[in-house]
């Protein structure tokens, strides 16, 4: 598997689209520290930690938790077409490779992509925030990209099944994507309007709910208010987004097996 | 030399794909034996290449079976592929990596210890080793080049080629073609090559096998083939009915007919051409042309086939 992964790796080479990811990591830490730079922002808190750990929830929430889906769905359409586009899937296949193991290789690489997404957003926020505030509980702001990381590529592999169901170009792909994405910030809008089975068949705000409940528990944001009752726990969100995962892998694995042999 | 000559390396059984009403491939059992070339022959569309598919289990059959070295394909496959070097239709490679990129990659899954192995393959078929153009960059005859080295990069014993010489130059069909022969003759290949080029296949195959609409036709060596394929020999005389009386009379020939007053035609050859010609001069005929003429293999094509030409 491991040399599989690192072929599906070595075929990313020269993809512009690559470096891109890293660098979009980087794009809401700035804008994001100006904004509550802003007086009527700043006198919110009462000290710079409690300005930090703000701020760095809200890059998670922005960066991680809706540009990552896109960022994924995006890196799933090249994996995922790659194959049917320059018609390797033969040469694989005669290796023997199954299609099992090749989309294996390719979510694991889906994974290491959102795990990098993750960390450069967190270590983009560590580094505007040291700049305006005091940076503190490190280990846990770093566990919490690693968790926020899988959780959300994990959360986004409907969305890379219907990529590839619908198997059309990359800008359909970035439609879809994009589609998920709105949805998702639209559902973290109505959270009290919403019933709480529905919250928590979306994957993204599922996420978002457990990441705000995790960061009360660690003492790093007072409460969740009123959606106290919305949010699930740890164990909780790895089984819904477990069982979406695994849904979502067998459907890929027969579609791409059903095209592969048609 | 015979024992290993007569050993099938693949056979088929009543091999059939069926796409929804439409029959591909049918009924199909072909033979192909060690350390030969067996040439595939049919026009664009009669199923070569969904053969070939099946036999490297790209494409599951609808009912036969395919045995590879006395297995079944279906459940040994990870036995039997890493055995066979295979090319199907156009060349599959990732267009943003270089040639070099391209097989290392097909090398590192292949589990591929021999480090020279990739550059031993660009070198067989001509191609630089590490070059910086990218495969995107490559032209028609090089694609076609790599997927050759691909095919050879892991030292098969037995190699599926389907149509391996479309878009080369006349100058890198003669090269490829030798090659071919050389991965036979010299280190014991078996290989299957498929062709709608008559010409290419009569140059290197030992056995053939024909195939229209998705029937074999046909199948057995070309020696068996040679044997086979009707010989006549055409006299251009100067009077074809005094020609006639003195192969009746003289040489009891009886297999000939006149096409006009100075063409004759004459099936057999049991009699030897110099006698006949001696006769006729003897006898004051004058023989302005002879001519030995041998079935060709797009004659005995369009003869098995009932149609017409294949290119």
């Amino acid at each position: 598997m491991l040399k599989l992964i690192s072929c599906e790796l070595a075929k990313l080479k020269r993809k512009k689209f690559i470096p891109f990811v890293i660098l979009s990591a980087f794009m809401f830490p700035p804008p994001v520290a100006l904004m509550m730079l802003t007086p009527r922002m700043m006198e919110r808190y009462d000290t710079k930690a409690e300005f930090f750990d703000d701020f760095y929830q809200f890059v998670l929430g922005y960066g991680v938790e809706l540009l990552l889906p896109c960022v994924i769905g995006v890196i799933a359409a090249m994996l995922f077409f790659m194959e049917r586009d320059n018609d390797t899937f033969k040469n694989l296949r005669t290796i023997p490779v199954t299609s099992t193991q090749m989309i294996f290789a390719k979510i694991i690489v889906l994974f290491l992509f959102g795990l990098i997404f993750s960390l450069s957003s967190a270590i983009a926020a560590i580094l505007c925030g040291s700049l305006i505030a005091e940076v503190g509980g490190l280990g846990y702001k770093l566990w919490l990209a690693v968790e926020l990381g899988v959780f959300v590529t994990a959360g986004t592999l409907p969305l890379v099944m219907l990529v590839v169901f619908f198997s059309k170009t990359y800008i359909f792909s970035i439609l879809l994507c994009i589609f998920y994405s709105v949805l998702s910030l639209t559902a973290e809008g109505c959270y009290e309007v919403m019933p709480r089975f529905l919250c928590w068949l979306m994957p993204i705000p599922l996420t978002n709910l457990w990441c705000a409940g995790d960061m009360v528990l660690h003492g790093t944001r007072k409460s969740v208010g009123q959606l106290q009752y919305l949010v699930p726990t740890t164990t909780q969100t790895v089984l819904i987004l477990g069982v979406m995962s695994v849904l979502s892998v067998l459907l890929i694995d027969y579609l791409y097996k059903k095209r592969g042999d048609d | 030399m015979s024992e290993i000559v007569n050993k099938i390396v693949i056979e088929t059984k009543q091999l059939t794909k069926q796409y929804e009403t439409q029959k591909s491939v049918a009924k199909l059992n072909i033979h192909v034996r060690q350390g030969r070339i067996y040439g595939l022959l049919g026009r664009n569309g009669a199923g070569k290449t969904t053969t070939m598919k099946m036999l490297l289990g790209l494409t599951q059959p609808t009912s036969g079976e395919v045995a590879i070295w006395g297995k079944p394909l279906s459940g040994n496959e990870k036995k039997l592929l890493p055995r066979i070097g295979s090319l199907i239709e156009s060349p599959g490679f990732y267009p943003n990596l270089t040639g070099t990129e391209n097989l290392r990659i097909f090398a590192a899954l292949r589990g591929l210890k021999n480090q020279n192995a990739i550059q031993s393959a660009l070198e067989l078929v001509g191609l630089p080793y590490r070059d910086k153009k990218l495969f995107s960059q490559y032209s028609l005859g090089m694609k076609q080049r790599l997927a050759i080295a691909l095919a050879v990069m892991h030292d098969p014993e037995l190699l599926i080629l389907d149509e391996p010489i479309n878009g080369l130059d006349p100058i890198g069909i003669a090269e490829v073609r030798s090659f071919i022969r050389a991965l036979c003759d010299e280190r014991g290949k078996t290989i299957l090559i498929s062709s709608h080029i008559l010409s290419e296949v009569a140059l290197l195959a030992d056995d053939i096998g024909i195939i229209d609409h998705g029937v074999l036709l046909e199948e057995e060596s070309f020696a068996d083939l040679e044997a086979k394929s009707s010989k006549y020999v055409h006299f251009t005389v100067s009077d074809t009915n005094r020609a006639a009386e003195i192969l009746r009379d003289i040489f009891h020939e009886t297999q000939f007919s006149t096409q006009d007053g100075h063409n004759l035609r004459m099936d057999s050859t049991r009699v030897p051409v110099a006698k006949i010609v001696s006769a006729f001069v003897q006898q004051g005929l004058e023989v302005s042309e002879i001519a030995t003429v041998e079935e060709s293999l797009e004659d005995y094509f369009k003869r098995v086939t009932g149609g017409e030409g294949i290119a």
